[in-house]
């Protein structure tokens, strides 16, 4: 017995990831503007100037489990923040509520400052495990805001209620603040404590944005193409059923 | 012999990946197997991510204990308790009387605590978000926050009128239309995004694991 409904679904990703990645490899697809990101890069490139930190927080979900989505797009945006940051006096710390998720943010940073060839410039513990509940990991958070010398702090991974206080925590030592997470309770919270939410969809966007590779972009293309999939099923069975079509 | 490395890890992933999604499609024996397997793997190598995790911790907080850093007491204090709960569990058990009373009577309180704090930052983030970002949509989000909190719970006073019973009403079609509504579109979004960034790992593109 197979799911071939579901077969068919996963094809339709896959066929339109390499379908958008082939196309953007010959023209290039704009995106509509995002403040947060654009922000983000300008933010990143004055605290390598300043000698200023770079925090990124993971969240406070694992590995195996199904909230790990939004942290392996945190895990993108990191490849991208290790190499531009490599050059700083001060290294990005990344934090993480999951041992796991710690071990592939030091992983991450290791390959980003190897790439650079600045490798011995990679410490151990720039990528830190703060607490494993999600209220002792946000408790965790203001030894590492508090200091003075984060000025950017990057919120993409799982994060629940707590995600607020971590916003806050930012907010209140002046830093920028970019967070996004994959709960929409959370991401209501998040709307009225950082600078700069990330709503819905937009917390998977960062690698596309930051220019991670044409695989990233290509992503983009296909979530929009698979939402409006959804949008014209919903439409026809709506009209169907609304004219007694049963299905 | 780097290239050799990163091919392999990246094999073991993709493999791994393929099969667990084809024990979630199909019904074969093999599959399903399989991916009871890797799934307990992984849940083991979760666990030891967290015991390496701890040791990270006690590490960065040592150390800013021996540097003396800015903060350095509130470092010490950790690891006296982090000491102290984990030989509680290790002599005693997680099930001992012991255990559960640092976990009740301390840990809970304490995280308890945080969520009331997070009530008060709600408050203040409202107020500052008025000064911050002076768009429609912020507006709308103000509003409607506090129609929701006007519709949840009695009043002081005229908890019967007319007009608490037009507040409830216009907060019941609120919540369930428009918030249910966005929430919906909202979800489905976040479940589209999380499938395509774990295709990326699938097809070896985004490599967590390292390159």
């Amino acid at each position: 017995m197979i799911d071939l409904r579901g077969l068919v679904i996963l094809g339709i990703f896959i066929t339109s990831l390499l379908a958008y990645t082939g196309y953007r490899r010959r023209r290039t697809i704009a995106f509509r503007k995002m403040r947060g990101f654009e922000e983000l890069g300008r933010a990143i490139e004055r605290a390598v100037e300043a000698g200023e930190r770079v925090h990124l927080s993971l969240g406070t979900g694992s590995v195996i489990g199904s909230d790990s989505g939004p942290a392996l797009a945190g895990l993108a945006v990191l490849s991208r923040m290790a190499t531009a940051t490599s050059m700083s006096d001060k290294p990005s710390v990344i934090t993480a509520g999951d041992g796991a998720m710690m071990v592939l943010a030091q992983d991450r940073l290791r390959t980003g400052y190897q790439q650079v060839g600045e490798s011995t410039r990679f410490q151990l513990t720039a990528g830190r495990m703060l607490g494993p509940t999600p209220f002792s990991y946000v408790a965790g958070l203001p030894a590492i805001l508090g200091t003075g010398d984060v000025t950017v702090h990057v919120m993409i991974g799982s994060f629940g209620a707590e995600a607020a206080l971590a916003a806050d925590f930012g907010e209140r030592n002046g830093v920028f603040v970019l967070a996004g997470t994959d709960d929409v309770q959370a991401q209501s919270l998040l709307y009225a404590t950082a600078t700069h939410p990330l709503i819905g969809e937009e917390v998977f966007a960062g690698g596309a944005y930051l220019n991670a590779g044409p695989l990233h972009q290509a992503s983009l293309s296909t979530q929009d193409l698979v939402r409006f999939l959804i949008v014209a099923a919903i439409l026809l069975g709506t009209l169907l059923r609304t004219f007694g079509v049963s299905l | 012999m780097k290239l050799g490395t990163y091919l392999i890890w990246a094999a073991v992933a993709v493999a791994a990946g393929i099969i667990v999604l084809l024990g979630y499609f199909t019904n074969l024996d093999v599959f399903i197997g399989l991916r009871l397997v890797l799934l307990r793997w992984a849940t083991l190598l979760a666990a030891a991510g967290l015991g390496i995790g701890l040791v990270n911790l006690a590490s960065v907080h040592l150390a800013k204990v021996s540097d003396q850093e800015p903060g350095w007491p509130y470092s010490g204090v950790l690891i006296v308790f982090l000491t102290f709960t984990l030989a509680l569990g290790l002599f005693f058990g997680p099930d001992s009387p012991w255990t559960l009373f640092v976990f009740n009577f301390i840990h809970l309180p304490l995280e308890s605590s945080l969520m009331a704090l997070l009530a008060i930052a709600l408050v203040v983030a409202g107020v500052r978000l008025v000064g911050r970002r002076r768009d429609v949509l912020s507006l709308a989000f103000l509003l409607t926050a506090i129609l929701i909190l006007l519709g949840t719970g009695p009043w002081p006073v005229a908890s019967d009128s007319g007009l608490h019973t037009a507040i409830t009403d216009l907060r019941a079609w609120v919540a369930q239309v428009w918030a249910a509504g966005g929430a919906r579109g909202i979800l489905l979004g976040v479940a589209i995004g999380a499938v395509v960034t774990g295709l990326r790992v699938l097809m070896a593109a985004d490599r967590p694991y390292g390159s």
